[in-house]
């Protein structure tokens, strides 16, 4: 008796532990049809800015719907895929989330978003939305995602340095190349041109201009155009900027679009890849740039501006959401006509209407002038979830550039080592 | 030996009631009990949760929430894995590095705590103490300082190098200026930053141990030694390494566990997982089951290889070492 007694303690510690463990798994699922709340996922580190302009959308929204809160939630870009598989595991989502363009398929892969299709044929406003950002929201004819805003990369410059060399925003590459290299012997300790040779999209710009493509869907099978010649004179073009020409040095060959884009912003290079939206941080870096700086899109070899990739943000709603129709009535007042100009319009992106963008509107702006041309012309990574595998997991096209730039392989080695992995993750059942 | 397996017999022989033996018996392991529960929900459960995924097809996050079927491909994962030449990069990586890292590690946390053995009070608190602070820094934030020392525009090394005399310079490596030098290109360069980093971060527990080890030897061995006319290296061999084997030999197994899963140092230094020639199996596990699109059966089946050499590693070493000792 007496040894139970002094046990007592241990056994309800014990046992409460377990309690405690076993309540873990247990709850949720309990608040079915509550549409006193609407959990919104936004990307990004939210500005200001961003926070007014979704407090205003929340005004809007709530002249219908006056019983529900609106909470956004903001995730940063990089750690958006472990939040997604989180939820995804642990059945806790938001309703509504935006997510990178480049992403929905995938995730609408992982049955995480739900078929708005029906919804999106419903919906007028729907119709003049750019083809191209709606077609890369669907996965087998189905929509998971609907275009929030667009983006396209341009060339960005230094006007000082370009008029102290005597030369003009190239619109070509021999121009580019002979521009960067006179900038660069005119400003020593400076790279004629910021090349992130670990990123895939602004190479892209060179690959499509050079006439290549990434892969076309012949039959059943995707076909890699990496061993075309068209493909390899752009692989060549985009390493030998470093290994021939020294226009950026060999350190290019593990840079993303940020470090690129930092040396643009701390005045160690006189060219740097980047998309409008990242005028603002190159701004923050260095508020006095924007005296000297300007855009010229990405020439094609031939003097034609070359096709850009069409990036941007969509928002979808999340398949385990019990408040499909609610979340839908966010998405239609979030991506109202006059809600996107807005909102585009103060991150620096454009609306994903095209009546929107077509018009005159940017022709007399300074940086966003070369972006509206950019996305006269643009072009679309293959529509197909196992993308992702190639872009972001084996990162094929960039092992394949820093492989020439780094030494490692000759440009046909390259070419055809990585058309082959392509073809092998693309086609994998 | 004998006198162990003499024990029972004997304490049975001596008919003690049985009733009470049995009771004191069981109180230390219902005192273990809390911790067992503890363990076996966070380690076991989870351990046992990988080795089983790991025969199945797992692409999709719905399979883990157990709303979608858990297709059983038996060993499909394993064949998978060890068909693949890239496997073979990733093998060859993880134990070149494990060799060299756990070589280097031992022979500076050796030489340190001998060192510090033979400093004096104040001096020896002093080392000690510096030493430490590596110990103590987080693998994480550790990594990053490392990183943005060896930066291509403004970091340290780039500074160092670039302030050698320009003939020296050129004459040694070839180039004067270093400015936009990639460190990280070259998967050789790669792996040395990523040794150094390592060993400066685990020779500090190795060279305590080691000082905890020779601070529990009489120093009437050592000077016996000394004055026999034995030198510093035969000292060492002859009297510390025999007395401080089983010290050495846990260090040793400690040691190759650590450098056989180096996960953050590398992924910090590599900038995530994109720097596949450079990949070592931890990281490889983790690339495969988390980068979209997951393949979580994959990556555990890879988890588990990792556990299996380690195992394996470990068990011949531990092997080699009881053995040595019943020999002496």
């Amino acid at each position: 008796m007496n040894r139970w007694k002094r046990l007592a303690p241990v056994t309800a510690v014990v046992a409460s532990a377990a309690m405690v463990l076993a309540g873990c798994g247990g709850s949720g699922d309990d608040e079915a049809a509550d549409n006193s709340k609407l959990t919104v996922w936004m990307m990004g580190e939210g500005s200001e800015a961003q926070t007014a302009f979704l407090d205003g959308v929340e005004t809007e929204f709530k002249k219908k719907h006056p019983d529900t809160d609106v909470v956004v939630q903001y995730i940063p870009w990089l750690e958006a895929p472990k939040k997604f598989q989180a939820a995804l595991a642990g059945g806790e989502g938001p309703d509504v989330t935006e997510l990178g363009n480049t992403e929905t398929q995938g995730w609408a892969d992982q049955e995480a978003l739900a078929d708005v299709t029906s919804k999106f044929g419903a919906w007028p406003e729907g119709k003049d939305i750019l083809p191209d950002l709606v077609k890369n929201a669907q996965l087998d004819g189905k929509q998971y995602g609907v275009p929030w805003y667009a983006g396209v990369r341009a060339l960005y410059y230094r006007t000082d340095w370009f008029a102290e060399a005597g030369v003009k925003p190239p619109t070509n590459w021999d121009e580019l190349v002979a521009a960067a290299k006179a900038v660069q012997a005119k400003k020593p300790g400076t790279y004629g041109i910021a090349l992130p040779g670990n990123s895939e999209l602004p190479f892209y710009s060179f690959l499509w201009g050079a006439g290549g493509e990434i892969a076309t869907k012949q039959g059943d099978t995707w076909k890699s155009g990496y061993n075309t010649p068209e493909a390899q004179k752009a692989v060549k073009f985009w390493t030998e900027l470093v290994t021939v020409h020294k226009v950026a040095p060999p350190a290019a060959a593990g840079w993303n679009e940020i470090d690129a884009r930092t040396q643009f912003a701390t005045g160690k290079a006189a060219m740097a890849f980047a998309g409008s939206w990242q005028g603002g941080a190159i701004k923050k870096d260095n508020p006095e740039i924007e005296k000297v700086w300007g855009t010229f899109p990405i020439p094609g070899p031939d003097g034609k501006p070359a096709p850009a990739f069409a990036g941007g943000s969509d928002i979808a709603l999340w398949k385990d959401s019990k408040k499909q129709d609610l979340a839908w009535d966010y998405l239609t007042v979030l991506l109202s006509k006059q809600k996107d100009k807005e909102f585009a319009s103060s991150l620096g992106f454009f609306p994903v209407y095209s009546d929107l963008v077509s018009g005159g509107e940017y022709a007399n702006d300074k940086i966003m002038a070369a972006f509206a041309t950019a996305l006269q012309n643009t072009k679309l990574t293959p529509l197909t979830p196992k993308w992702v595998e190639v872009s972001r997991t084996k990162t094929v096209t960039q092992a394949m550039n820093s492989s020439v730039i780094k030494g490692q392989k000759t440009v046909d080695k390259a070419t055809a080592d990585a058309a082959a992995e392509m073809e092998s993750i693309l086609n994998a059942k | 030996m004998t006198t162990l397996t003499q024990a029972p017999e004997t304490s049975a022989a001596r008919e003690t009631p049985a009733r009470r033996r049995r009771r004191v018996d069981r109180l230390p392991y219902l005192l273990l009990l809390p911790c067992l529960v503890i363990i076996g929900v966070l380690l076991l459960w989870p351990l046992g949760q990988v080795v089983a995924m790991s025969f199945f097809r797992l692409n999709n996050v719905r399979q883990l929430r157990g709303d979608r079927e858990w297709p059983w491909v038996g060993f499909g994962n394993y064949a998978e894995i060890l068909g693949d030449p890239f496997f073979l990069t990733v093998l060859r990586n993880t134990v070149l590095f494990a060799v060299a890292n756990v070589a280097l590690t031992m022979i500076l946390g050796t030489l340190v705590g001998l060192l510090l053995n033979r400093l004096g009070k104040r001096m020896a608190t002093f080392v000690a103490s510096c030493v430490m602070l590596a110990w103590a820094t987080p693998a994480l934030t550790g990594t990053i300082v490392w990183k943005w020392m060896f930066d291509d525009t403004s970091g340290l090394v780039t500074w160092l190098f670039n302030a050698l005399p320009d003939g020296l310079s050129n004459a040694l490596f070839g180039r004067a200026d270093w400015t936009g030098y990639g460190w990280f290109n070259s998967p050789l360069l790669f792996f040395a930053i990523l040794t150094l980093v390592v060993v400066w971060h685990s020779f500090p527990f190795i060279a305590v141990s080691v000082l905890a080890g020779l601070k529990s030897v009489p120093s009437e061995l050592h000077e016996a030694a000394r004055v026999d006319g034995a030198g510093p290296w035969k000292v060492f061999w002859k009297v510390t390494f025999p007395l401080l084997r089983p010290v050495f030999g846990i260090l040793v197994v400690l040691s190759t566990i650590w450098d056989f899963k180096v996960f953050t140092q590398q992924f910090v230094l590599a900038g995530g997982t994109q720097d596949r020639p450079t990949f070592m199996l931890s990281i490889y596990s983790y690339a495969e089951a988390f980068s979209p699109p997951p393949k979580y059966g994959l990556g555990a089946a890879i988890a588990v290889v990792l556990t299996l050499i380690l195992l394996l590693v470990t068990g011949i070493y531990v092997r080699m070492v009881l053995k040595q000792e019943e020999e002496s």
